[in-house]
């Protein structure tokens, strides 16, 4: 699984991107791995949403080893 | 509807044609998001933006198409802009045509709103000044790009070069809240409004007898006093006075207070012996009207802001938050001040000058002493948890057989962006970054170590601050010959300077190696000589930075 890194998040774990090995799973799942891979993460979770493959993911959103996953943190476009 | 969705890294065209789409359109209406000159309260060159752009262009997609169901139009057309974005540019555009004026303007409005929630666009940060062309060394990649290529040696940096890549780098930190008695020296966040008018109320200005401004007098009788702190309204009547005190609420409007040096009193009356056109009121609001600032983002917290603050009841104001400092002493010469050292080895002074220097601001750094072969034996020399914001390593720092500091900083995957500078003392100095923390190697001397906290480490200090007013160089006149100096290397003398007949007067204190540690004793700034010359003469006009504590 490809999981990307945007805005602040990348300070936090000195990537753009990691890749992550994981079985399917949900969000709690994922996100159990990725504070297991940058705990420094655990802070933001209350503000990060997720998206799986280009689209925001909602409660029963299921991931899944293909799949690119993106933290998105509160947006400050326009 | 007729959509065209684009995100780029070139600057969107001053004018763009409707789509042909938009025809038979009664309204075209156009949209500029522009970058401001200020962020925060400060001011700033650019706004860097960075998107995930194939989803912030489908959540765009997706926006104008929910958003054309309440408020069908006829096509649309947004453009936003990513990347290094110039104060005054666009950094989004939006063209909406539709048949009529009211749904287009409604779509574009909602639209602006839903993009700043949903679409996955950041702005990364401001930058304080524009990078500079072809430097690639001076315009480090997005932090945390370190996991993939190690950068290219960088090449020597000027002094001015270090600092301006540290104003960009560090951007203000996270603000806190802190207790009035506790932020004097902090940085200011928020913008402290007068809640009410300032004055409150119209006050006497002076001791003496309000009267009514219509009443000629000259006799009046006294029917009340009001001191400071009461508050008693009442209509006066001709031939009627108050006795009021300085600071005293006036009992009404259309009132002059009469000095009690200018009347004779006897009981309760009054006669008005001398009577000018001063009322001696304050008024209210005279100071501020309520809602005015009183303090803009980026003010220092001085005594006497504190005590603004406390008289408007802001008893804890969000400033910004001190960063975390870690400071590393290494080095196997060296033993801590009070033991006795053996031959061949030294004090160690740096590790009081950069507490000193740090407690200046308010900070108190852990402070580490570590020996050259333990450091290289570590991964990490912090305490467990919480990565310190700025890290300070002192000595270690010589090119060559003991460039330990350097070693150490690439495996632990900082990314070095200054790793010489042409200036003199201060070589050889190393700038580095990981994630969030900011790494600074220092030379072991005491002197270059006094040189590059107050060139660079104040630099990073002041730029996390956030505070409005930065410490630049200030022009002073030498005070005594500097000749015979000539180096081509930029050198910084500590100096003395004072002021005489409004000009700042600069001693240069010269010291013979840069172990060499009587003159920061004296010093109180510190001077700039130029690169390449000859030869300063008493009365040149040199640049100068201050380095009092605080300053």
């Amino acid at each position: 699984m490809r999981v990307l890194f945007f805005a602040h998040l990348k300070d936090v774990t000195g990537c753009a991107e990691m890749q992550l090995d994981c079985a399917e799973t949900d969000a709690d799942g994922l996100w159990r791995q990725l504070l297991a891979a940058h705990p420094g993460l655990e802070r933001f979770r209350g503000s990060v949403r997720l998206a799986r493959n280009a689209e925001y993911a909602g409660p029963d959103t299921r991931f899944s080893n293909a799949d690119e996953v993106a933290l998105i943190p509160p947006v400050s476009g326009g | 509807m007729h959509l065209e969705v684009q995100l780029t890294h070139a600057p969107i065209p001053a004018s763009l044609p409707p789509p042909a789409a938009a025809a038979g359109a009664g309204a075209w209406v156009e949209f500029r998001g522009v970058v401001r000159g200020e962020e925060n309260g400060r001011p700033i060159a650019a706004l860097e933006y960075e998107a995930y752009a194939p989803m912030a262009e489908r959540e765009i997609q997706r926006l104008l198409t929910a958003l054309a169901q309440p408020h069908p139009c006829l096509a649309a057309r947004v453009i936003h802009r990513l990347g290094v974005i110039p104060a005054g540019e666009a950094a989004i555009y939006v063209g909406l045509a539709g048949r009529h004026r009211a749904e287009t303007f409604a779509l574009l409005a909602e639209f602006m709103d839903r993009l700043k929630l949903d679409v996955p666009i950041w702005k990364r940060r401001a930058l304080v000044q524009m990078p500079e062309a072809g430097r690639t060394d001076l315009n480090p990649p997005p932090v945390g790009a370190h996991g993939g290529t190690r950068p290219t040696p960088a090449s020597p940096a000027s002094a001015e070069e270090v600092r301006t890549l540290l104003a960009r780098i560090c951007q203000p930190l996270d603000t806190e809240r802190v207790p009035l008695a506790a932020a004097a020296g902090r940085v200011l966040r928020e913008p402290v409004r007068a809640p009410e008018d300032q004055p409150p109320f119209d006050r006497s200005a002076v001791d003496g007898y309000a009267v009514r401004l219509d009443d000629p007098g000259p006799q009046f009788r006294v029917v009340d006093e009001i001191r400071a702190g009461d508050w008693k309204p009442r209509t006066l009547r001709p031939g009627e006075a108050v006795r009021i005190a300085t600071g005293g609420a006036l009992p009404g409007d259309g009132l002059q207070v009469v000095m009690k040096e200018d009347v004779h009193a006897a009981g309760d009356t009054l006669t008005v012996l001398r009577r000018d056109a001063d009322r001696n009121i304050r008024h209210r609001g005279e100071d501020a009207r309520a809602g005015a600032v009183l303090l803009a983002p980026g003010a220092v917290l001085t005594p006497g802001a504190l005590a603004l603050l406390a008289s408007v009841g802001c008893v804890s104001p969000t400033v910004t938050r001190l960063p975390r400092v870690l400071h590393v002493a290494t080095g196997d010469e060296i033993v801590p001040p009070d033991q006795t050292p053996a031959r061949g080895q030294i004090r160690d002074s740096n590790s009081t000058l950069v507490r000193a220097f740090l407690a200046s601001w308010g900070i108190a750094p852990e402070q580490r002493r570590v020996g050259e072969d333990e450091l290289l034996s570590r991964p990490e020399i912090g305490p467990p948890g919480g990565e310190p914001d700025l890290l300070l390593i002192s000595g270690g720092a010589s090119v060559g057989d003991h460039d330990c500091t350097r070693r150490w900083l690439e495996a632990a995957g900082f990314t070095l962006h200054v790793t010489r500078t042409t200036t003199r003392p201060g070589k050889p100095l190393l700038v580095a970054q990981r994630g969030r923390t900011l790494a600074f190697g220092l030379p072991g001397n005491p002197l270059a170590h006094f040189v590059c906290l107050h060139l660079y480490v104040r630099a990073a200090l002041e730029a996390w601050s956030g505070r409005a007013e930065r410490t630049e160089f200030a022009p002073g006149v030498l005070a005594a010959d500097l000749v015979g100096e000539a180096h081509a290397r930029e050198t910084f003398w500590p100096a003395r300077w004072h002021l005489q007949d409004g000009a700042a007067m600069l001693t240069p204190l010269r010291w013979r190696s840069s172990g060499d540690l009587t003159p920061l004793a004296a010093a109180n700034a510190l001077l700039r000589f130029p690169a390449g010359a000859a030869g300063l003469t008493r009365g040149s006009r040199v640049e100068f930075l201050r380095t009092e504590c605080g300053s």
